[in-house]
């Protein structure tokens, strides 16, 4: 009899393992349910204004239920893409704009014009727009935009005896700046490190490289899309985050929010971020507005200070008639001047990507952004590539051999365009 | 007849009764290894895990492009380097602990207990503290070097430097490690006859001869498994490697776990992943195996 009721239970245990299934998700009382994956609701700064998002939306749009689906910034893709290979596929992904063509390429972003009414899409820039799209599809829309904006210390340039109005222009004005600023030392006694360019092995470090390369005239890839180094402003750019390494001026393999946290604690005297990044500089040190001040990207070489777009936008996904039609009103409620006008005036500095908040008095004078206006306009566009991670990945890499790795330009190059070519071949 | 038939049923009894464990071994291990190796010589990225269509075959490029990017060969360099860094020092510095807390001194049992702590450190933990006490700009050890040298070392960034990044995650390894081993050995120490060494002792023999010729035999079998453990443990390490340097700089610390993560899950090529994978496997079968067969126990009982 023992015998028989074990082996019931081997039998059960086996079924049980065999045959478990998770249940079927349906909104309560009919509502339709909107999975929204978001990382910026596990970063300080940014929680309370998704969570009012959500309570504001619902309240307007009492059939909608908004799910956020979260994840840290470096997981959320995987995450995204876990679900919808289980066959639960998020309805949005709050992201950068490089992103997308990985989404693209998986299959997963949809074009943003099979979503949102004609109308809405007129209000965004056309210029704008170009960045995000492939095969002449738009498959991002963005919330805001920024270039790589150079911030710098009021307090610590007078303090080197220089003009704090009188940002520099040119990577010669910066390193001839640089000489008297690195001469500082905090309240401590810990050096002050004169410029910052992340070179960290994450792919955002990466992007912000490609915007310096840019800076100089350079290029990485051509328009469609095939590697493009040999060119003077790609090995100006990369000289220089060597000679910046060899002054020591360069915090070495810094991912941004490295830069941010020294930039907070008035240790690092300018350096290039994402505009956005100045609310993590602020989250770290509440007085930053009184010395942060921005300037446009520099010059270097031949080039025109050209910068390269960032953004922060939604990648949408196609999940069937009743979610595209809540997923479209959720795209243009946050779209707005209503949502988005107090958070660019004082959360986040950026750029808005809609016609109608163009002459908003609180950004277009924002006084943290207010020095690097002009650069708006003065940015360029990476070629989408389903390899644009290896890509960023492979332009930290190239940094880092020329910095800690203490390689020379020329050989650096080499490997890098070995690396580069086996990862675009795939 | 009866006899035969009882017999015929406890084995039908055990083999039913093995019949979980199979299935579970299965299906979690057997079937996604044998998955897996069939995806490393397949063109397989996320459009197939979403669109559940099969990967196509690709020649062996997943292969050849990791061995022709030199991407394999140093992963493998990283991954043993650190694998023999950390046992050699893991034993050695464990034996010494282990014999120190063998001996009964005041506060010996609260050494015990408190040694164990970072053991019970979750690995990530782990990581962070480590990279904030090596962190170039206002890290502890820079500090603490600083002060050690007299003002002469002042910019000590031991994880920006790619010839000393491996050797600081090593660090980060040992103090999480060091107790478990430790702990096992102690114990295998305190299975050693008493009689056996005072028998020793009344011989003759020197506090060196008695710890190899008698303690060293009596703990072979604790040593053996202690370092299949730590083998295993190390040649699989990933959170200390992706939260200290991310396979950085320069990829001085690009192991085999790194490598094959960055290959799946950020270039989201699990082709390729797959095919770092089982280089992995196959290397980690190799070196347990050789260790198993020339690490003999010799039988005491």
């Amino acid at each position: 009899m023992r015998k028989i009721l074990s082996v019931m239970l081997v039998v059960l245990a086996c079924s049980a393992t065999l045959f478990a299934s998770g249940e079927k998700e349906s909104g309560e009382n009919g509502k339709t349910i909107l999975k929204v994956a978001n990382y910026a609701l596990l970063e300080s700064g940014y929680e309370q204004f998704w969570k009012d998002v959500e309570i504001n939306f619902e309240a307007d749009n009492p059939n909608v239920d908004i799910q956020w689906v979260t994840a840290p910034y470096g997981e959320i893709m995987n995450q995204v893409i876990n679900m919808a290979g289980g066959g639960d596929k998020v309805d949005a992904i709050f992201s950068e704009i490089d992103w997308i063509p990985g989404f693209e390429d998986a299959g997963l972003a949809a074009p943003i014009n099979d979503i949102l009414p004609q109308s809405f899409l007129d209000d965004l820039y056309p210029d704008v727009m170009k960045a995000f799209e492939i095969d002449n599809k738009a498959y991002g829309v963005p919330l805001y935009i920024s270039p790589y904006v150079l911030y710098y210390n009021k307090a610590l340039f007078e303090k080197a005896g220089l003009d704090p109005n009188m940002p520099p222009k040119t990577y010669d004005e910066m390193l001839e700046m640089a000489k008297e600023l690195s001469e500082l030392k905090d309240s401590n006694g810990n050096k002050v490190y004169a410029f910052g360019q992340t070179t960290a092995s994450v792919p955002v470090s990466g992007s912000s490289v490609n915007a310096m390369i840019f800076n100089f005239g350079g290029s990485v890839l051509d328009d469609n899309g095939n590697l493009s180094v040999d060119n003077k402003g790609f090995k100006d750019a990369i000289s220089m985050l060597k000679k910046l390494d060899d002054y020591s001026y360069n915090p070495q393999n810094a991912k941004l929010k490295d830069l941010r946290n020294l930039f907070a604690l008035e240790q690092l005297a300018m350096y290039y971020d994402q505009s956005w990044g100045f609310n993590g500089i602020q989250s770290i040190n509440p007085d930053a507005r009184n010395f942060a001040a921005s300037a446009a990207p520099l010059t270097g070489g031949n080039g025109s200070g050209q910068s390269l777009l960032q953004s922060h936008c939604f990648i949408l996904v196609d999940n069937g008639d009743a979610r595209k039609d809540a997923l479209s009103k959720f795209v243009q409620y946050v779209i707005s001047a209503d949502v988005l006008g107090d958070y660019l005036a004082n959360l986040t500095p950026a750029y808005p990507a809609i016609k109608s908040m163009e002459g908003m008095e609180a950004i277009d004078n924002n006084p943290v952004l207010k020095g690097a206006a002009a650069s708006a306009s003065n940015v360029k566009a990476q070629p989408f590539i389903p390899q644009l991670k290896d890509i960023n990945l492979e332009l930290c890499t190239l940094a880092q051999a020329v910095t800690v790795g203490d390689e020379d330009v020329a050989s650096a190059i080499s490997d890098f365009k070995k690396r580069a070519q086996s990862k675009l071949s795939e | 007849m009866k006899k035969k038939y009882q017999k015929l049923s406890d084995n039908s009894y055990s083999f039913v009764l093995t019949i979980p464990a199979t299935l579970l071994t299965v299906v979690f291990i057997i079937v996604p290894i044998i998955q897996s190796l069939i995806m490393s010589f397949q063109k397989y990225g996320v459009k197939n895990i979403i669109s559940g269509k099969p990967g196509t075959w690709n020649n062996f490029r997943n292969y050849t492009k990791l061995f022709e990017s030199n991407q394999i060969p140093e992963a493998a360099y990283h991954t043993i380097w650190f694998v023999l860094f950390v046992i050699m020092f893991q034993f050695l510095i464990g034996m010494a602990l282990a014999l120190v807390l063998n001996k009964e001194f005041k506060g010996s049992r609260f050494f015990r207990s408190i040694m164990m702590t970072p053991w019970v450190v979750p690995t990530v933990i782990s990581g962070l503290i480590w990279m904030w006490l090596f962190q170039p700009q206002y890290g502890f050890t820079k500090y603490f070097i600083s002060i050690l040298s007299f003002g002469q070392v002042t910019d000590l960034a031991i994880l920006n430097n790619p010839r000393t990044a491996l050797g600081g995650i090593a660090v980060a390894a040992l103090w999480k490690q060091i107790p478990l081993t430790t702990l096992l050995l102690l114990a295998g120490l305190q299975n050693v006859p008493k009689s056996t060494l005072e028998a020793a002792t009344i011989d003759g023999a020197g506090a060196i001869r008695r710890f190899f010729s008698i303690i060293i035999p009596y703990l072979a079998p604790v040593i053996k498994i202690t370092i299949s453990m730590a083998i295993i443990e190390n040649f699989k390490q990933f959170p200390l490697f992706w939260t200290m340097t991310g396979g950085g700089p320069n990829g001085s610390t690009t192991n085999f776990a790194i490598l094959s993560y960055r290959e799946a899950f950020v270039s989201m090529n699990l082709g390729s992943g797959a095919a770092v994978t089982t280089m992995w496997m196959i290397m980690m079968i190799v070196i347990v195996g050789l260790y198993q067969k020339y690490f003999k126990v010799q039988d005491l009982s």
